[in-house]
């Protein structure tokens, strides 16, 4: 009897300390499927975390249904992208019904604060389509400005757990260590000691990593996208969308034109044939359709010319190439090389 | 020969940061000033070159830096390290994310959302060609083969506080052949926690004020987002209008309403319910009796989704009033969406129906107690066969409110152009029997032309599949 108690009252003690040890994870909840990956980069066993856009589904146009206001429900963080591609995330918070993570609660982040925008807009009025009024939206095709994101919600991890700030520190240390390696391959990395990630990273940014590596023999010890995006230099692509703003720039590819004539409206007719004439007069091999999106004006131009239609996913966990954010940047870059080839 | 490198270097940069402090301050103030005036003008240019001067500096100094590296490399006892040229040029980069994070913040800060409310507006405009004669619902104005501006929408929304948020929607309406009426068409607050209940159970929300009551599906939608040309007969005759389905209908009474989820009874479902506490003698089937007492209402909701492509909505309302007269209005919906997430050729399916049954007991003038208990219902289909192009059509079925022996039913089809989310065209067809109207007004042929415009800070947001 005695030993019966025992066992009951030891599962009753190893139940209520699991129990606890999965009270103390933090419930996160994020709009995009990058996010959801990053943070749990970031926030290891520390952080439950669930995204409510399906990675396949065009982040502008989600609709809000009641599962993800449930979800949300009891969130201690809510991540969104901001830059006004995910608004629907206000109609979920709202529904939600919870009050910690409203705009201005610090359960809200807008995850891409402090991220370099590009295309700012000088005008803003509908009239120009589908406009971001704080920039295009589409930044996490840069593998550079994850480290920023990671960098925030870290700091938000911190924030609102600080008995774990040391374990999400080096969570997001080594996340960004990986990304580095990813990059630039281990090899350079290692030749650069400790700070060699954030040395590359400065290059990068400034647009010198090449001629850097170059004058100081090290171009042979590249590695990683960078290495990959060699042959890609000064390559002119066009896009369905302006999605890939910043993966171009980062990876040395020229967007010379969108099919849409304006964003978020489908290209007229005349556009597209002002773009067969782009592609052929530069001799365009590749044209980016997101998957979301009608592919009739891709394959309208690529039947006019000698380009291809590549149609591509944009999130992580949209498909089996695409299961990790690393494996997404690599996906991307073989599918053009190949297309380029 | 480095301590005077190093020198020169850092008297460069601290000059440099000082500079970019004081322009950044400008061109904070600039942007502050900006938002103050609400548009952009003069100020932003001003404030946007202030930035790129900024940007161009650091780029200069980058330059500088190279330049001392240069000559480190080539003097003969250099001892000034790599080491020491990247902390220097880190040191840098630190100021140029820092300026990068104060052009985010102007930038995020200028959103029109800030403080002021949201504004948007909605313009309906409608034109209809009958086959005979038709009038509103009070029967006394015809609105047969002429255009109208059915209804134009303000509405605005915004924070009250870090506990509230607050949403008004002034509507204008045409009043039939007379003119138009202005009315609060909602106007609430939504009290999300207190200070002295900072958690919110169950995600309870309170709404208070006037709002569209919860009743089914299409009495939540304002006539700019409906799916069709005019609202349900249904909806029209049971829930309220003054003026008949092609106008603005639907009831929208004053209270609370308490909104919070319960346990699903199925493991992936979504389980809601809405309790409310209403002025009574509002609802269309009891309007004009007198009353004035409190009504309740409860709707349930459960839900269900696959991967936000496949959504599935059932919901059960109950609505009673109890006094000098009493009134009761049970109801059920049933809504499917499917929406591709991999939309390459645009294509969406919506379907679903509404069933009421009404019970309203009066005393007459002669002292006798009558009850009256119609139903009615519709049901729809809609498919998307673009981008721009939505087509279907609407089955009504309805007992007069007034008498149960007096049967309505209509046919509609209709077909829907969207430029963008933000600007529709549609052309719908009706016919409407009323065996029991006048032999020469029995069917009713309709074709209804609308134009629905939509502008201002309202999010881009696909009306035709999320309401």
């Amino acid at each position: 009897m005695k030993k019966i108690f025992a066992a009951a009252v030891l599962l009753f003690t190893v139940t209520s300390l699991h129990t606890f040890a999965q009270q103390k994870q933090l419930k996160v909840v994020t709009t995009l499927n990058y996010l959801k990956y990053v943070t749990e980069q970031v926030g290891g066993d520390k952080v439950t975390v669930t995204a409510l856009a399906n990675p396949k589904q065009d982040p502008h146009y989600v609709t809000p249904t009641p599962r993800m206001n449930e979800v949300t429900t009891n969130a201690d963080l809510f991540i969104e992208n901001g830059l006004s591609l995910d608004l629907w995330a206000k109609n979920v918070i709202d529904a939600s019904g919870n009050p910690n993570i409203g705009v201005g609660n610090p359960g809200h982040l807008i995850a891409t604060i402090n991220v370099p925008v590009k295309e700012l807009p000088t005008e803003v009025s509908r009239a120009w389509g589908d406009i971001h009024p704080q920039g295009n939206p589409h930044i996490w095709l840069d593998p550079l400005n994850i480290r920023i994101v990671a960098e925030n919600i870290a700091a938000r991890l911190q924030q609102l757990d600080p008995d774990n700030s040391a374990y999400y520190q080096q969570h997001l240390d080594a996340f960004k260590h990986h990304l580095d390696e990813k990059m630039y391959g281990s090899e350079l990395l290692d030749l650069l000691g400790k700070k060699g990630g954030d040395i590359l990273t400065r290059k990068t940014k400034d647009g010198e990593l090449y001629s850097w590596l170059s004058s100081r023999h090290l171009s042979s010890k590249l590695g990683g996208w960078m290495k990959m995006a060699e042959p890609l230099q000064g390559k002119e692509i066009i896009s369905y969308h302006k999605t890939y703003i910043y993966f171009a720039d980062r990876f040395g590819l020229k967007i010379a034109g969108e099919l849409e004539e304006k964003p978020g409206i489908p290209p007229p007719a005349q556009h597209r044939d002002e773009i067969v004439d782009l592609v052929k007069r530069d001799g365009v091999k590749v044209i980016l359709n997101d998957n979301f999106y009608s592919t009739d004006a891709a394959e309208y131009v690529a039947s006019k010319t000698n380009a291809k239609v590549i149609v591509t996913y944009i999130d992580v966990y949209s498909s089996p190439e695409a299961n990790t954010y690393e494996n997404l940047i690599t996906y991307l870059l073989e599918k053009i090389l190949k297309a380029e080839s | 020969m480095k301590y005077f490198l190093i020198a020169v270097g850092m008297f460069v940069c601290a000059g440099t940061i000082m500079a970019q402090q004081s322009q950044i301050g400008n061109a904070v103030k600039s942007q502050m000033a900006l938002r103050a005036t609400g548009g952009r003008d003069s100020q932003a240019d001003t404030s946007e070159t202030s930035i790129q001067q900024l940007r161009n500096e650091v780029l200069r100094l980058h330059g500088e830096i190279q330049s001392l590296k240069t000559d480190s490399t080539n003097a003969p006892y250099s001892q000034v390290t790599e080491d020491d040229l990247d902390a220097l040029e880190d040191h840098i980069d630190q100021r140029m994310q820092r300026l990068e994070n104060k052009v985010d913040a102007v930038s995020r800060a200028t959103a029109p959302t800030v403080l002021n409310p949201r504004m948007t507006a909605f313009i309906n405009f409608a034109a209809r060609h009958d086959n005979t004669t038709v009038y509103d619902a009070t029967g006394s104005n015809v609105i047969s083969d002429r255009p109208f501006l059915r209804a134009m929408e303000m509405e605005l929304g915004s924070a009250v506080d870090p506990y509230a948020e607050a949403v008004a929607i002034i509507s204008l309406n045409s009043d039939a052949q007379k003119g138009f009426t202005i009315e609060p068409e909602e106007a609430y607050g939504l009290i999300k926690r207190l200070p002295i209940l900072e958690t919110a159970p169950l995600g309870l929300k309170m709404k208070i004020g006037r709002f569209l009551a919860p009743i089914g599906i299409s009495n939540i939608t304002h006539l700019h987002d409906l799916p069709w040309t005019t609202y349900p007969l249904v909806v029209s005759k049971y829930l309220g209008s003054e003026h008949g389905d092609f106008f603005d209908s639907g009831f929208n009474p004053v209270g609370a309403d308490f909104q919070f989820f319960l346990p699903s009874p199925l493991p992936s479902a979504t389980f809601e319910m809405n309790a409310d506490v209403l002025r009574g003698s509002e609802l269309g089937i009891s309007e004009g009796d007198p009353g004035g007492q409190t009504a309740y209402l409860g709707h349930l909701t459960l839900s269900e989704d696959w991967n936000n492509e496949h959504l599935l909505v059932l919901g059960a309302s109950a609505y009673t009033e109890s006094g000098i007269t009493t009134t009761s209005l049970f109801g059920g919906n049933l809504t499917y969406k499917w929406a591709p997430s991999e939309q390459r050729e645009s294509h969406s399916f919506v379907g679903g129906g509404e069933i009421f049954f009404g019970n309203h007991s009066y005393i007459d003038s002669t002292g006798a107690t009558l009850t009256r208990k119609p139903y009615g219902w519709y049901a729809f289909a809609q498919y998307q066969f673009s981008y721009w192009t939505y087509a279907g059509l609407r089955y009504d079925w309805v007992q007069e409110p007034s008498n149960v022996q007096l049967v309505s039913r209509e046919i509609s089809a209709y077909i829907s152009y969207y430029t963008t989310e933000f600007l529709r065209f549609r052309l719908g067809v009706e016919h409407r029997i009323r065996p029991w109207r006048t032999p020469n007004l029995d069917n009713t042929n309709s074709i209804i032309f609308e134009a629905n415009f939509v502008f201002g800070s309202h999010p881009v947001e696909p009306y035709w599949v999320n309401k």
